[in-house]
């Protein structure tokens, strides 16, 4: 019983510990996520493009990849709490804009969110013209939101 | 000098001078347009980079006396020999040179196909081969184009530092034979063969045919 209770307490003390972890992400883990997330949007956008330049192209290869960026793309607004800037000491391309401007930033999120919810849609419908437009709108919104709010170097 | 225009022997032809001096004209504005992302005229240039590089490959071979690398370019007992100036070398590149030449082609070739599978860091604007490579090999491509642009310029400060130094304490005139194409040699040195221009025309018209292929996404 006694052994019981001291491994209950232990599992307890384990499961809060964990819990401040998880609020207490790093500003470097926090920054290696969000890196991670864009990767998936960069190889989803790389793998549209590879196939739109194929000669037959697939539209379940397009919706595969419009499903992976859409899914991606909600997570960036949230990607970037305070204190995860260039002032992290990590190697970030983040630009302090990001919080100067939070407004914009979001504003310029939520374009590439309904974008790549609009290519998801016209990959899903089975028109791969209106998929190979869509797709162009989504590199349009990372690109706009990259020029004002991610540095050149990296 | 109007002298070392017209006297003195052919030394480095047309097809020679063109390339290099495309060469020259073209580096700052690949950098240029890298730097302010247009990327669709760095694309085209860099395929007329491409096709010059290759073009230069194949004269040579084939081309002006020169030109050609089994001519200019020895081993290291050669190189050993001129270094400590038992032998003379021909006119032309020397065999110290010759390692010069090596390399800056062969970073532009690398340079070059790096560039055809390469990508921006959003897998957004891409080399026309960049379909054929993972985006791993491509983000790899990517780092490495930046590194062979930055060790080409290494090597054009040296090429620029040992024209320097052969104009200041050899007294020897390497900028003028290259814009002109004729050179006072040496006593007893014999006059380089050129090659005919049908030749530098076929070499160009495949160059162009191998740039135009790979610009257009080649092998479907």
């Amino acid at each position: 019983m006694k052994f019981r209770k001291i491994a209950l307490i232990a599992a307890g003390c384990a499961v809060v510990a964990g819990g401040t972890l998880a609020i207490a992400a790093t500003p470097s883990d926090v920054i290696s996520a969000r890196q991670a997330n864009f990767k998936v949007m960069g190889k989803a956008m790389k793998g549209s493009f590879d196939e739109i330049k194929q000669p037959a192209a697939s539209l379940e290869v397009l919706k595969t990849n419009a499903n992976a960026i859409a899914g991606a793309a909600v997570k960036v607004a949230a990607g970037f709490p305070q204190g995860t800037g260039p002032e992290a000491g990590v190697k970030t391309t983040a630009l302090p804009a990001i919080w100067e401007k939070p407004q914009e930033f979001h504003a310029d999120a939520d374009k590439l969110v309904k974008a790549a919810q609009a290519y998801q849609l016209a990959a899903a419908s089975g028109n791969l013209d209106a998929a190979k437009g869509a797709l162009m709108q989504v590199g349009g919104t990372c690109k706009g939101c990259h020029e004002d709010f991610r540095s050149r170097d990296n | 000098m109007p002298r070392a225009r017209e006297a003195g022997a052919k030394l480095w032809d047309w097809p020679v001078r063109l390339i290099h001096w495309s060469f020259v004209a073209l580096m700052p504005m690949l950098w240029w347009t890298a730097q302010h992302d247009n990327i669709s005229l760095h694309k085209r240039l860099g395929l007329v980079m491409l096709g010059l590089v290759v073009a230069r490959l194949m004269w040579g071979v084939v081309g002006s006396e020169p030109a050609r690398f089994a001519r200019f370019v020895k081993g290291p007992r050669g190189l050993m020999a001129y270094l400590r100036g038992r032998e003379k070398a021909a006119a032309g590149h020397n065999p110290l040179g010759a390692l010069s030449v090596l390399a800056l082609l062969g970073l532009l070739l690398a340079e070059v196909v790096l560039g055809l599978v390469t990508q921006d860091v959003d897998g957004i604007e891409s080399g026309p081969l960049n379909y054929l490579v993972s985006f791993d090999v491509a983000e790899v491509a990517r780092h490495l184009h930046e590194l062979v642009f930055n060790l080409l310029l290494g090597l054009i400060a040296l090429h620029l530092c040992a024209i320097l130094y052969y104009r200041l304490f050899k007294r020897d005139n390497l900028l003028t034979p290259m814009v002109f194409g004729r050179k006072a040699l040496d006593e007893g040195m014999a006059a380089p063969a050129m090659a005919p221009a049908w030749r530098a025309l076929a070499c160009a018209v495949v160059a162009a045919a191998l740039a135009w292929w790979l610009g257009a996404g080649a092998p479907h």
